[in-house]
């Protein structure tokens, strides 16, 4: 079964695109959910997902109403909007500063109401499953070099202000003691994970996108002993969840995105269990050790 | 830096927390603010910082309105148990301190700080794995990265035990020898170890007292 997936995967073009486009979603997704873990706003690719779908909707709706938006490319409007929607969060936030989950219950809302709307004026619902759970498997060369492209640039912000986000993300209060703009950088980011959301969205679908930024992360916590190697480790365990993830996708037939976070969950879990064993073991070696 | 405070008044919705207080902090000087908890200690400092908006009254930083103030990197600030510091995501001393270094002076400092303070050895260890005391240090030497004229320590040795307290005063008295404005807020220390220069109480009745060292009551003055 492996080696005809392997066989495919090489063979046909639309494996081959699958592949490369989730090699490059395996990190960048981990990257971006790492300082989302770090600020505590894990929900907030769930919200931004559901605003951007907003952007696509509308999107929709203008093309019925024969008005083309954006060459006809609804992410386009997606991204937009995703931005919006990060943007109200920051805002939000800012008015309920200890109760960060506030503002993203009302982004997120408003964001399921809008769309929801207006995939109906559209006329389009039947379409509201490949946005809610994206597909991987029929990905275009033209979204290839669009995930490309928003790899490249997250990786030139990093280089360029990791210091900065990492600063601001572990702390918020001391930022400007070190000699950096706060607010500058917290919209920095949310600008690029509205970005990087809405990207997401066409492989990952609007309720997988957080999965596959968070649950790596997650288990690379478990095991990680410094920021680097928590984000190296999320990195590995995402791949090999995009890697067995398509072979399940391919081999049993099931969606894609489906299968890649099922196979997240599964890394998640047997990492969890093993840590649990070592450490018991670790504890009554150290008993003995006493006695 | 020369800190003017000028009858400032805070308030938390109805419930005010500063009733018009004034006090100039001279460059060199140690204040130690006392007070029991909810008498706005840490409230005062987070509006000398800029933390808290400041609607009654005024402070001048070296004659500068701190509302308009841009130099915060003259600030080192330790907030109270590092509670805005997400510390449980794996980190080590060295990522922490090497992402905090943002100015060309910070990079300088960063080494020696940590040398200094008598940690360079933690220096690869994940910051979840440290004592209280270790950290505290961390914590000391990041607020110290810009060489900073005022250091600003909220609560610090309340997760350190008494003896590192003592080795954390004596810290805090040679950083004030060379020539650093120390403010320090405690509810539980006594002045003991401290070579403050003054003391501001504050009570719960919103009166505040200042008192010079040689007006401090059982303690030797200067």
């Amino acid at each position: 079964m492996m080696l005809s997936f392997l066989n495919d995967l090489f063979q046909q073009d639309f494996m081959l695109r699958a592949l490369m486009a989730g090699i490059i979603l395996g990190a960048l997704a981990p990257t971006i959910g790492s300082i989302v873990v770090v600020r505590r706003l894990s929900f907030i690719a769930d919200t931004l997902g559901h605003f951007s779908l907003v952007g696509i909707s509308v999107s929709l709706y203008l093309s019925t109403l024969g008005i083309s938006i954006f060459f006809e490319k609804p992410l386009y409007l997606g991204i937009l909007f995703s931005v919006v929607g990060g943007l109200l969060i920051e805002l939000f936030r800012r008015s309920y500063k200890n109760y960060k989950e506030i503002s993203m219950v009302i982004v997120i809302s408003l964001g399921s109401a809008l769309s929801a709307i207006f995939f109906s004026l559209a006329k389009k619902t039947g379409s509201l499953y490949n946005y809610l759970f994206g597909s991987i498997l029929t990905v275009t060369d033209y979204y290839l070099v669009l995930i490309l492209i928003t790899a490249l640039l997250v990786l030139i912000l990093f280089v360029l202000f990791g210091k900065q986000i990492l600063s601001v993300s572990f702390d918020e209060t001391t930022g400007r003691f070190l000699g950096i703009n706060v607010s500058l950088f917290q919209i920095v980011f949310m600008i690029v994970l509205s970005v990087v959301v809405s990207v997401l969205l066409e492989s990952a679908g609007v309720l997988l996108i957080s999965s596959m930024m968070i649950i790596p992360v997650a288990a690379g916590m478990r095991v990680g002993w410094s920021y680097k190697s928590t984000l190296v480790i999320a990195i590995v365990f995402s791949e090999l969840s995009i890697f067995f993830g398509l072979w399940m996708a391919y081999s049993f037939v099931i969606p894609s995105g489906a299968a890649i976070v099922s196979v997240n969950v599964i890394i998640l879990l047997v990492v969890a269990l093993i840590k649990r064993i070592v450490l018991k073991r670790n504890i009554s070696k150290l008993d003995k050790l006493k006695k | 830096m020369q800190i003017d405070i000028r009858n400032l008044s805070f308030a938390y919705g109805h419930r005010t927390v500063i009733n018009g207080l004034s006090h100039t902090i001279n460059p060199g000087d140690y204040l130690v603010i006392q007070g029991k908890n909810g008498t706005g200690k840490s409230t005062l400092i987070k509006c000398l910082l800029g933390i808290n908006s400041v609607k009654s009254g005024m402070i001048f930083l070296d004659g500068q309105d701190s509302t308009v103030f841009k130099h915060w990197t003259r600030f080192g600030y330790v907030s109270q148990d590092f509670d805005n510091f997400n510390y449980e995501f794996p980190l080590t001393v060295e990522e922490l301190l090497g992402f905090s270094t943002i100015t060309k002076k910070s990079e300088k400092n960063y080494l020696k700080l940590l040398d200094q303070m008598g940690i360079l050895d933690i220096i690869n260890q994940n910051i979840n794995s440290l004592s209280g005391g270790q950290l505290q240090r961390v914590f000391i030497v990041r607020a110290m990265l810009n060489d900073p004229d005022v250091l600003v320590l909220d609560e610090p040795t309340a997760s350190i035990d008494k003896q590192n307290t003592e080795f954390f005063y004596q810290t805090i008295n040679r950083l004030n020898e060379q020539g650093k404005t120390i403010i320090l807020i405690t509810h539980t220390d006594s002045l003991e170890n401290m070579n403050y220069t003054h003391v501001l109480n504050m009570s719960i009745d919103l009166t505040t007292e200042i008192l010079r060292r040689v007006e401090v009551k059982g303690v030797n003055s200067l």
